[in-house]
């Protein structure tokens, strides 16, 4: 049996909290042998939960923490000011090597911070990114960053490149991913001053598959496999794709339903349907990787479910089997040997 | 005493060689940190002593001499 991965998981965090966590929890271990949960909460709350399923239960065990980090607090003061949290006790367990990843659905800003600080980042990483995957109509890529460092300089993105890549080969097993850099046009000399000042960096590049521009509208398309832009930029992408994808799916279901003829096809074309959008579910591909940390951090979505809580542990396992940190390590490593060669 | 152990908490977060930082050492000027680099080192500190910074006190922080003070008068 392969090594087993110990996973720390919030069970305080996220709009569906305690309940669906648990859930996922359970459906993880009852999906794989090789992974260990450790939940960390209110103890007395997460019993409850437990009690609800029957479940291999060697492969959970409770860390208790008393206090909740709310979503509206501060997070350096609710990081500093609640060492008995369920994200805090969960970081250091990943810090004392006790666990090799943490998983959340609570407060972001707790978690990127809490990450780089209690967790810390890999020597010689700048800063850590947030990098979710993004469904698209040829498959999946990786948005890097959309949240972490809203103030990027071009030595960021740049190692955002090589962690993305590294990401997209390793877990998602996308030989020699294609690179692009979020921008306003095709050409090299559109842009803001951050893109301009990277895009020679990422050309110059010769450990990634960089293909330069690519435009937000191509994006949904699956033009590129790493999508390289800074946290803000990329926030406002994973937001309007979810908020255009959510109201079109509105419109149509509205429009099928407007009269009886339109009904009697929806029923036909459900089916069908159905898979299409399964395809464009997110929480089919689990959470957020912080890269360029120390140990594996995962942020999902504020609203997952049992199975995007589920998918999220079970993407810790391939990030380990991968070893990824320690290609990262290596990736930039060798980047600051080729820096100062060229000094 | 303080000052060398402060020096490798603060070498160590911030990527940066022991011998660049001097008490009189900013660190936001001199040594590049932005607030979240600042707060990894308090944290580093209050380990390393086995102290804890008030916010308010952690704030006033500019120098690596200011970190040393403090670090001195929540030990004391």
């Amino acid at each position: 049996m392969s090594e087993i991965t110990r996973v720390a998981l919030d069970a305080m965090g996220g709009d569906n909290a305690p309940v669906e966590i648990v859930k996922g929890a359970v459906e993880a271990v009852q999906k794989r042998k090789d992974i260990q949960i450790l939940l960390t909460g209110q103890e007395g709350v997460i019993r409850n939960e437990l009690a609800k399923y029957t479940y291999p239960e060697d492969q959970i065990r409770i860390v208790n923490a008393t206090e909740i980090i709310e979503t509206a607090e501060p997070p350096v003061k609710a990081i500093r000011g609640k060492k008995d949290s369920s994200i805090v006790v969960a970081m250091k367990l990943v810090k004392n090597g006790e666990a090799d990843a943490f998983v959340s659905a609570g407060s972001t800003g707790a978690v990127l911070v809490g990450g780089q600080v209690l967790v810390g980042r890999i020597k010689g990483v700048e800063r850590p990114p947030l990098a979710p995957l993004f469904p698209t109509l040829t498959g999946v890529s990786l948005l890097i960053d959309c949240g972490a460092n809203v103030d990027a300089r071009p030595s960021h993105l740049v190692q955002f490149a090589k962690m993305g890549s590294i990401y997209m080969e390793s877990v998602m097993g996308k030989k020699n991913p294609t690179v692009g850099i979020v921008n306003i046009g095709a050409e090299e000399e559109k842009g803001n001053a951050l893109v301009k000042e990277t895009f020679p960096l990422l050309k110059a590049c010769k450990d990634i598959n960089f293909v330069g521009s690519v435009e937000a509208r191509e994006i949904p398309y699956g033009k590129v496999d790493v999508i390289v832009c800074e946290a803000f930029v990329g926030n406002v992408i994973l937001k309007l794709y979810e908020g255009v994808g959510g109201a079109l799916i509105k419109k149509v279901k509205e429009g099928m339903m407007s009269s009886l003829r339109s009904k009697i096809g929806a029923l036909l074309v459900k089916p069908a349907l159905k898979a299409t959008l399964k395809d464009f579910d997110a929480s089919e591909y689990g959470g957020a990787p912080l890269l360029g940390l120390k140990g594996l951090v995962v942020k999902t979505h504020g609203s997952s479910t049992s199975t995007e809580v589920c998918n999220s542990i079970i993407q810790c396992v391939t990030f380990k089997e991968q070893k990824i940190n320690e290609k990262i390590k290596a990736a930039i490593q060798e980047t600051q040997e080729e820096n100062k060669e060229s000094e | 005493m303080e000052f060398e152990k402060l020096q490798d908490i603060i070498a160590d977060v911030l990527n940066v060689q022991k011998e660049e930082i001097k008490p009189e050492t900013t660190f936001v000027d001199d040594l590049g940190a932005d607030s979240l680099d600042i707060f990894q080192i308090i944290m580093g500190i209050e380990e390393e002593f086995d102290i804890e910074i008030d916010n308010d006190e952690a704030e006033k922080i500019v120098t690596v001499q200011d970190a040393v003070d403090q670090i001195k008068k929540a030990v004391e």
